[in-house]
């Protein structure tokens, strides 16, 4: 422990820079989550690098390219304002992305306005996705505590940002897609279209260990067959889905529906 | 991007400055300018509010953008998601923290470095592309070059008080985009040996511009 910070200590010039690779990212910014000296640290840093800038004078023409495109995006009140035109990619399925938490329709439900304004983190992360080329759009469930969700999204945010992340996708059988996205031990599992397994049933989520062993990883709760679930900091090469009695079960009971794992 | 600025406290401390006594007190610095000032009211503010920001603000990333990227055209796509990132999220910058040139460069070079890595992740990918437009210009840093991107830049000077191992860990994590792993293995040198280089360097740098937040 008293190591790691040590680590985070000496990184911290580096991350200023912006060169470490992602797993340092994480570790660095666990020591600036608790450590006020070290942000303080960090913002001196920052200014060094500063430093090196020379104020450049850019292409007129991008003023006025900025200014249209937060003219567009702010017909909302500008504390609602949506992050999603923020990025030059705008989502083919922003629309959809909202779509599971849209028709719970009960308390839970976290406001509209602010929901956008988290989609568009995941917009923004997604844009480094497509600049690597991940062929596909992800999204997790809006239905959680709103602190969670800023967490969850910031670990999204992260995982897509990782250039050495993978996407894995499939069909299900009996119906539906399955994708998980995995960077490092951080798993976003992600499907769709599943058909309802009825009352007596639910489908159950599942981490591959290395040697074949398997270890739940939760029930899945699907809303109108669509169902996200973040698991972060597991030890696994892969993961899978069952349909198991309701409740679920210890170990699985019946063939995985889907399987995704490298190799 | 939200991770580069995490403490979205707004307020400010003020505090009265006594007359030197024999010890320093830690506190944030009580200074803000128009600029951080303008930038602060953004948050709650239309679009017309942001002009003067641009003006002022765009220079900075667009100079940070070009330094790491060098071609003109990269360097205003970047510019452009910088400066509309910078109204999105007006309301993280705390000007306790940096100021709003500092939290614009910050931004400003985090998308930049990743836009240098994501074409080096497409080449790498691509191998038998051996990509005219981009690889012609490189992200290899030479030292005239770096001379020349330097010229104006506040820093220049402090470069001269680094030792030369310590100069060049630095301006080739800088201008490269590179990690320090990356950086270590160009440079034939051991991982903490680099890691070393660039804090020492950092720490000089910081010495010799007379940063202080504490």
């Amino acid at each position: 422990m008293a190591d790691s910070t040590h680590d985070a200590w000496d990184l911290l010039p580096a991350y200023a820079l912006d060169a470490v690779d992602d797993l340092e990212r994480r570790t660095v910014e666990r020591l600036l989550d608790t450590d006020p000296a070290a942000r303080r640290a960090l913002d001196e840093y920052r200014e060094v690098v500063a430093a090196f800038t020379v104020n450049t004078q850019p292409p007129p023409a991008l003023r006025d390219a900025v200014m249209s495109r937060i003219e567009q995006g702010t017909t909302a009140a500008p504390g609602e304002r949506s992050t999603v035109d923020d990025v030059a990619w705008s989502g083919p399925d922003v629309e959809t992305r909202t779509g599971p938490g849209h028709s719970s329709g009960d308390g839970n439900v976290v406001p509209m306005a602010r929901r956008r304004r988290r989609w568009g983190l995941v917009a923004a992360a997604a844009a480094a996705v497509v600049a690597v080329a991940v062929p596909t759009t992800v999204a997790i469930q809006a239905t959680v505590e709103q602190n969670q969700l800023q967490q969850q999204v910031d670990t999204v945010a992260q995982m897509m940002a990782d250039p050495s992340a993978q996407l894995l996708r499939s069909e299900v059988a009996g119906g539906g897609q399955a994708s998980v996205l995995v960077a490092g031990e951080d798993f976003l599992f992600s499907a769709s279209d599943l058909p309802d397994v009825g009352a007596d049933s639910t489908y159950q989520l599942w981490l591959v260990g290395a040697e074949g062993g398997v270890t739940s990883a939760g029930l899945l709760d699907p809303q109108e067959g669509s169902v996200e679930q973040l698991l972060q900091g597991v030890d696994g090469v892969g993961l899978a889905v069952s349909v198991e009695p309701a409740g679920g079960s210890e170990q699985p009971t019946t063939d995985p529906v889907v399987v995704l794992a490298e190799g | 991007m939200s991770r580069n600025v995490r403490d979205t406290r707004r307020e400010r401390v003020r505090i009265d400055r006594e007359p030197s006594v024999g010890h320093t007190v830690r506190v944030p610095s009580p200074e803000t300018t128009p600029l951080d000032d303008a930038l602060v009211a953004c948050a709650a503010g239309t679009p017309d509010a942001f002009g003067p920001v641009y003006d002022a603000l765009a220079p900075a990333a667009y100079g940070t953008a070009i330094g790491v990227l060098r071609d003109p055209d990269h360097a205003a796509e970047v510019t452009q998601e910088v400066m509309v990132e910078v109204w999105q999220t007006a309301a993280k910058f705390d000007p306790a923290r940096a100021t709003a040139r500092t939290w614009v460069v910050t931004l400003a070079r985090r998308r930049a470095v990743d836009r240098v890595r994501a074409e080096q992740a497409r080449r790498d990918r691509d191998q038998r592309d051996l990509d005219t437009s981009v690889a012609g210009s490189g992200y290899d840093v030479v030292s005239e070059d770096v001379e020349r991107r330097l010229e104006g830049a506040a820093v220049r000077r402090c470069l001269e008080s680094l030792t030369g191992t310590q100069r060049e860990a630095v301006v080739d994590a800088y201008y490269g985009g590179r990690t320090y792993r990356e950086v270590a293995e160009r440079l034939g040198a051991a991982l903490p040996t680099v890691k070393t280089r660039i804090r020492d360097g950092l720490i000089r740098l910081r010495n010799c511009l007379g940063v202080n937040h504490g």
